[in-house]
């Protein structure tokens, strides 16, 4: 089971949008960004993916902060190819920000490369 | 205020006239600014403060975090800031402090960082006031069209609570504050027909929401405490049986000793069944306290301890930073708040519009409510990146229209930064007590947006409807429709009122060409 956090301004539209997916193996929880910084340093989750309008702000602030630049990434208000994201998740990134009027096209490309990529 | 309800047709034709105390002050503040940005110990967009972190820290360089700067905030320069200031005449912090934090950024001396801030902000004092002015002569005067804005974004903006405790607290809370609220409307037209009808409401439903939020943070831990109780005596019963086991270990052994004794046989028999039994206990015993320990991390609250630490250490190092230059930032705090007090500047996007009719109490009211969606986010990346807010929590902005003269607004404005500066890890240790706040924060600031979401896009239209009738809305909503067709090039808040203008340029192109009349002269 892949744990996937959600924050920022729309996480839970977010949630809504992966659960919406129907993709098998993902467990999905609304979080915060505090909150969602500890789990993972933790290992009590996988992946987070945060919103802001920017993509970069609110959504990856604290998490940049508590688990450094390496597992962090934001494609801020673009939309990434899911061969993108697979590549980013093959580097180690886990903390993802996007813009949140990008949730419903930036959404699927994320969860279907986690899928594929913790298969 | 009535005026505010009559309809914003009236009220057009502000323009932008500085005063040299206004020229001389925007262009101080925004030389402080990028300074200050230079320096990075205060950026205004809160998505590039995360990645001041390790431009502070050196793991970053200076060009790469000018890159960042510019990357997430041209957007909002050319696409929100720009517009608004055109529209309504009045100044905001997307036109002046995005392009500061970019400047002072860039700027590789820093001798240079003041100079190219300075600039900027002669650019914004004269340019603006020049193509606001032409626009205003234009046949189509697309900028007094774009008054139109104001009327929905006011009473839609009024709504925003409703919709951030529906989001967090479901539909039947949401349905009530939405009851509440348009009674509340309702009751305020009938009963104070000069007060903004929507600010009771307002006040009324950030209140509900906190409220909320503040009880289910008190339920949660009231509850944490109770299962930090159960645990506790689960141990000590786990303790207890651990003793019984010891005992009943020693009179088996004693009972062995005895041996042939016949008679001895049965306690013997029954002590090595206590033995059994005192050694099943503590075994269901743990295996009950390894399940609570491994449910304990699956549920929704990380323990405070655990939160506390290593962003306790990261968050202190960055409040140490911020306070050793606490004199500068109580001069950014005095600036800021002494531009506000002009009334040529509008600290949010409803802001404007009010500032722009001279409406600064029913201004102060709108900024004061949005401060609750920012303080989280602005206190949390302030203290994970070591870099302060230009604008602070925004205190600043309410305080500044509401005082009566600029001497004063300086001092409350040095007075309100030193405060949050020296609040601040205080305000982070709260923040990381009370979760649900956290949240509401988040569901507010999204609120906010999609409130003024629907209210910008129905007011461009009304201006689109003024300046070009059944022509306009094509031409303006089309280009909102293609904008969103093609990926969203512009930020969706600011493609609507971006549409306007190149509306009402090219309407005005269609009226040289002897293709259009205006709808009214």
């Amino acid at each position: 089971m892949t744990r996937i956090l959600t924050g920022g301004i729309g996480k839970a539209q977010v949630a809504e949008e992966l659960g919406g997916l129907g993709i098998d193996g993902l467990e999905v929880a609304v979080s915060s960004d505090m909150e969602a910084a500890m789990r993972l340093r933790a290992g009590q989750a996988d992946y987070y993916l945060g919103t802001c309008h920017t993509g970069a702000g609110a959504s990856l602030g604290v998490l940049l902060g508590v688990l450094g630049s390496g597992v962090c990434h934001t494609f801020g208000r673009s939309v990434p190819s899911e061969a993108e994201v697979t590549e980013l998740l093959e580097s180690g990134r886990k903390v993802f920000g996007f813009g949140v009027d990008q949730i419903t096209d930036t959404t699927p490309v994320i969860a279907r490369a986690i899928a594929a990529h913790t298969r | 205020m009535s005026d505010l309800l009559a309809g914003a047709g009236s009220a057009g034709g502000h323009s932008l006239d500085f005063s040299g105390a206004q020229q001389t002050t925007v262009i101080l503040l925004c030389a402080l600014t990028a300074l200050i940005s230079h320096l990075a110990l205060a950026v205004f967009n809160d998505g590039v403060r995360p990645f001041m972190l390790d431009f502070i820290q050196g793991r970053s360089t200076r060009s790469a975090t000018t890159a960042v700067s510019f990357g997430l905030s041209a957007g909002f320069i050319f696409g929100l800031g720009a517009p608004m200031a055109l529209s309504t005449g009045v100044l905001n912090p997307w036109l002046l402090f995005l392009p500061t934090d970019v400047l002072g950024l860039l700027s590789p001396k820093r001798w240079l960082a003041p100079l190219l801030g300075g600039a900027w902000g002669a650019v914004v004092v004269f340019g603006l006031g020049g193509a606001n002015k032409v626009a205003h002569d234009l046949p189509v005067d697309f900028l007094t069209a774009m008054q139109q804005m104001s009327t929905p974004i006011l009473f839609l903006f009024t709504l925003f609570p409703v919709l951030a405790i529906s989001r967090q607290f479901g539909r039947l809370r949401g349905g009530i504050a939405g009851v509440v609220e348009l009674a509340l409307v309702v009751l305020t037209m009938k009963l104070w027909p000069d007060v903004f009808a929507g600010a009771p409401a307002m006040a009324v439903g950030v209140v509900m929401l906190i409220g909320f939020a503040t009880a289910k943070d008190v339920r949660q831990r009231r509850a944490e405490r109770a299962e930090a109780a159960e645990r506790e005596q689960e141990e000590k019963a786990q303790q207890e049986a651990d003793e019984a086991r010891a005992e009943a270990g020693a009179v088996a052994g004693v009972g062995a000793g005895a041996g042939a004794g016949g008679a001895d046989a049965k306690t013997a028999a029954a002590a090595a069944d206590a033995d059994a039994k005192a050694t099943a206990t503590p075994a269901t015993a743990t295996a009950k306290a390894g399940t609570a320990a491994s449910a304990a991390p699956d549920s929704r609250t990380v323990s405070e301890a655990e939160l506390e630490d290593p962003m306790r250490s990261l968050f202190s190092a960055s409040a140490t930073r911020l306070r050793r230059h606490l004199p500068l930032f109580m001069l950014l705090g005095a600036g800021v708040c002494l531009l506000a007090q002009m009334h040529v500047f509008g600290g949010g996007e409803a802001t404007s519009f009010l500032i722009a009719k001279g409406d600064h109490a029913g201004a102060a009211q709108v900024d004061f409510y949005r401060v609750f969606g920012f303080i989280p986010l602005i206190a949390t990346t302030a203290l994970a990146s070591g870099a302060y807010a230009i604008a602070g929590f925004t205190f600043v902005y309410p305080i500044g229209y509401l005082l009566p003269n600029p001497w004063l607004a300086v001092l409350a404005g040095a007075a309100v930064f030193a405060v949050e500066v020296l609040a601040l890890s205080w305000i982070g240790r709260m923040l990381g007590r009370l979760p649900s706040v956290r949240d509401s924060s988040e569901h507010l600031r999204s609120a906010i947006s999609e409130s003024l979401w629907l209210a910008i896009l129905f007011g461009s239209l009304l201006a689109a409807n003024t300046m070009g009738g059944g022509l306009g809305i094509l031409i303006v909503g089309g280009l909102y429709l293609l904008n969103e067709a093609t990926g969203r090039v512009v930020v969706r808040m600011a493609a609507a009122p971006a549409a306007v203008l190149v509306g009402g340029v090219l309407l005005n192109l269609l009226y040289w060409l002897d293709l259009f009349t205006p709808v009214k002269s």
